[in-house]
């Protein structure tokens, strides 16, 4: 799916992270079953976020994914799976400087999709606007249904 | 990776009684980095969808406040999967006075809003030459 590491979160979110982890722990020393020790610097998310849309000629996937470079970003399809892949490096700050806040989530992301029909995949299209990801798949014309007139002898 | 549970990546809404200016749609707060340099403070907030024309930044005594708004409306078509909602984004900040209130600077780019805010000069640090006399 998606692997996202992600940075400090809201303080609602950290609590509710933080007696998570207070009860895998508690766990863990009770030696009552099998705990999976998170790693703090590695959290999993469903990310990005996927809406998508249906014409009559297209399916239309568009998901946010602010602040990357067009080349980090990889679009694929395949058969009818359509798969989205990228990483957004962290903020180089320098040395010198050091972070009061962060909630941007950094890291590698992967998503498949798989559509309810066939798609045309020499008609793909994707653009990257303000943040945006738009994916526009063009139905395959030979799948639209035709009526088959029956002769008679 | 064996994860019992998968944490989604939401878009967390703005409560309606954090005084913000009543405007139409749904409000959501941006997910912000705030660093700091030696010369300056450095905010960068999430906001996907925004164009520059519909950002504003405003500096209201010590309040610094970020509002976008989201005009692409996809109504395109009938809706299959919505595992997000498009809206605006509203978020404020206190600003300390380390911050030289004149020389704010902010560009977005890509859906991340970049605001600078150099500190002032008294509160750079700074090395006094000793002259050897």
């Amino acid at each position: 799916m998606y692997i996202w590491r992600t940075g400090r979160g809201r303080l609602g979110g950290e609590i509710a992270r933080l007696r998570r982890d207070m009860d895998d722990l508690v766990g863990a020393l009770a030696g009552g079953g099998r705990t999976w020790l998170r790693s703090p610097w590695r959290e999993t998310r469903l990310f990005p976020l996927l809406n998508v849309r249906e014409t009559s000629d297209a399916f239309i996937v568009s998901s946010e994914i602010p602040g990357m470079k067009k080349e980090d970003l990889e679009v694929k399809i395949e058969g009818d799976t359509l798969s989205l892949r990228g990483e957004r490096p962290p903020e180089t700050i320098g040395d010198e400087a050091s972070f009061h806040r962060r909630e941007r989530a950094v890291g590698t992301f992967q998503r498949s999709l798989t559509l309810p029909g066939n798609v045309d995949r020499d008609r793909v299209n994707a653009t990257y606007r303000h943040g945006v990801l738009t994916v526009r798949l063009f139905k395959e014309t030979k799948s639209a249904p035709k009526e088959i007139k029956i002769s008679a002898e | 990776m064996a994860e019992d549970t998968v944490e989604i990546t939401q878009k967390d809404q703005v409560p309606a009684q954090a005084g913000e200016p009543t405007y139409e749609g749904a409000y959501f707060t941006p997910a912000v980095d705030i660093y700091e340099t030696v010369n300056e403070i450095v905010l960068l907030a999430d906001m996907p969808g925004v164009e520059a024309d519909n950002l504003d930044v405003d500096l209201n005594d010590d309040e610094l406040i970020i509002v976008g708004r989201v005009n692409a409306v996809d109504d395109e078509g009938a809706e299959l999967l919505s595992e997000y909602r498009v809206g605006n984004y509203y978020r404020n900040f206190r600003i300390s006075d380390v911050v030289d209130r004149r020389s704010i600077s902010a560009s977005l780019s890509d859906g991340v809003l970049k605001i600078v805010l150099p500190k002032a000069a008294k509160a750079v640090p700074r090395k006094i030459p000793i002259s050897v006399g």
